[in-house]
């Protein structure tokens, strides 16, 4: 039965509530700045330009007074996964191409391992450390309220050039309002197939068209109810005549404070610093 | 200025991202395939259906939410690039679309063209390939004889289904199946560009993982989308609509 129950929980980052000072920057500067230094991570390839950006981002989530035990017990299921593609990485993995002046450290038969692919392995895992600490950093301190008045601001020049910002948020609101309410849909519908003693089997792989049509008796019913919902949706917009995003004020307005204009410095700081290191031979 | 369609399509981007977020972030997103994997997921399709349904810009932001949700739930280090995991995820609902309004009033005997000039299109490649003596000189057999006979299985079992079937049905299995690739196909060429993958890697996995996963789209894509538009219908019961 407990099968069945896993769908409610789903967590798009939660939201822990701990009134430290990044919970309080402005959304917009929290979405900018995780822009910036989700840029850096993926600039730097050198071990000392990774290993800056991870103490960066760790400073800031200690900062955030988040749990870091909390942050990597989600990782935890994949561990062994990861650890075997990056050995697979590791092993084969080589390239001439790509790094003429690596050194071969080892090697025999098809595997080689030079120092281009150990670099390439610890800079991948460092990056991935990074990133997970950076998604959490935005998820775990802004409510999705906060996160979608911040997107909207955010794409409001595209408003002036014509692209759809107010919608474009509009659709963010719609997708996280509902899925809890979907996953709950999708539970009752797996429920119901169950007591119908139709039951979602785990095996057979290797039948393509029975497991597809398996998943399809999932998924069809999960869309019909979508579209019924959307109908629905739509009708009560229309009632209380939505006419888009253009003139529309809001109940809470963002402002920008000395600290948000500290923290976007800082990040615009640290970027420049992250693309200058690749003009300097960093080990 | 706002019409009832505009207010549509929005809500029904909304509704597909929630999808696209559910089953990308619960594992009922996974169907047991033989993979290297051992699953293929199915978090791509409300993308596809965007795409055929609303269009290629709902497509696109669909697109956009599976690409920000396999980033943040990557667990293998190269989706933790958001130039793996966003960026070519945003053309599987646009490509899909296209593909689904070019072929849209295509009449069975203009697709029955389409599979015979696809069959000389993959005929010609063979023998370009058969043709191309490879750096030592030798010519291999095997790649050429590969692409024959999987061309002929393919356009003959398509010909053959579209012989009994709706064409309109075989047209979104189409596009299902263009969108499939368009996600298979870019994520390995960004990871084998980026140096994540070995290009032979790379390959490996495209042809293992791919195939199942277009031939599980095509599936689903098929069923939602009958589902939704009524399409393919038997006579049915009118019980109930007798009945209230």
């Amino acid at each position: 039965m407990a099968s069945y129950q896993a769908l409610r929980h789903v967590s798009i980052g939660q939201y822990i509530p701990t009134g430290s000072l990044i919970h309080r920057l402005d959304p917009r500067t929290k979405l900018v700045c995780f822009g910036l230094l989700l840029a850096c991570t993926v600039i730097v390839s050198s071990y000392i330009g990774s290993l800056a950006i991870l103490l960066v981002i760790t400073g800031a989530t200690l900062i955030a007074r988040l749990p870091l035990g909390y942050l990597f017990r989600s990782i935890r299921p994949a561990l062994p996964f990861i650890i075997v593609l990056s050995l697979l990485q590791l092993l084969f993995f080589h390239s001439a191409a790509a790094a003429p002046d690596a050194r071969v450290l080892w090697h025999r038969g098809i595997v080689t391992i030079t120092t281009a692919s150990v670099q390439a392995v610890v800079v991948a895992l460092i990056r991935f450390a990074g990133l997970l600490m950076l998604t959490s950093l935005l998820t775990n301190t802004t409510t999705t309220g906060d996160l979608t008045h911040g997107i909207e601001h955010l794409l409001r020049p595209l408003t002036r050039v014509g692209l759809p910002g107010h919608e474009l948020a509009l659709v963010c609101t719609i997708a996280l309002r509902f899925v809890p309410i979907l996953g709950e849909q999708a539970e009752a519908i797996l429920l119901a197939q169950a007591s119908r003693t139709i039951t979602p089997q785990r095996e057979g792989a290797w039948r393509l068209i029975d497991s597809a049509t398996r998943g399809a008796r999932l998924v069809v019913p999960l869309f019909v109810d979508a579209y019924r919902r959307s109908e629905e949706l739509v009708l009560a917009m229309q009632a209380r005549c939505y006419h888009g995003g253009r003139g529309r004020t809001q109940l809470r307005a963002l402002h920008l404070s000395r600290r948000d204009l500290v923290a976007l410095a800082l990040a615009i700081i640290i970027l420049i610093g992250a693309i200058l290191s690749g003009y300097v031979a960093l080990p | 200025m706002y019409d009832e369609r505009g207010i549509r399509r929005v809500v029904n981007a909304g509704l597909l991202l929630a999808i696209t977020l559910l089953l990308a972030l619960t594992r009922i997103g996974f169907i047991p395939a033989p993979t290297p994997a051992g699953n293929a997921t199915i978090a791509h399709i409300p993308a596809i259906v965007g795409g055929l349904l609303e269009g290629p810009l709902v497509g696109l932001i669909v697109g956009l939410g599976f690409g920000f949700a396999s980033f943040t739930q990557a667990t293998v280090p190269m989706f933790r690039d958001p130039l793996v995991s966003i960026l070519p995820r945003l053309f599987i609902g646009v490509t899909s679309a296209y593909t689904y309004l070019a072929l849209r009033k295509a009449t069975k005997d203009q697709l029955r063209g389409l599979l015979a000039l696809l069959l000389a299109l993959l005929l010609f490649a063979a023998w370009r390939i058969y043709a191309t003596p490879s750096d030592d000189g030798s010519r291999s057999l095997l790649v050429p004889v590969l692409i024959v006979v999987l061309g002929l299985a393919l356009v003959g079992g398509l010909y053959l289904w579209l012989s009994r079937q709706d064409p309109r049905i075989v047209v979104v299995a189409i596009a299902a199946a263009v969108g499939s690739l368009t996600n298979t196909i870019l994520v390995l060429t960004m990871a084998s560009l980026l140096g994540y993958l070995a290009p032979g890697v790379a390959l490996g996995i495209a042809i293992t993982h791919g195939i199942p996963e277009v031939i599980i789209a095509a599936i689903i894509v098929i069923a939602v989308v009958a589902a939704l538009r009524g399409l393919g219908q038997r006579k049915r019961s009118r019980v109930s609509e007798d009945a209230f």
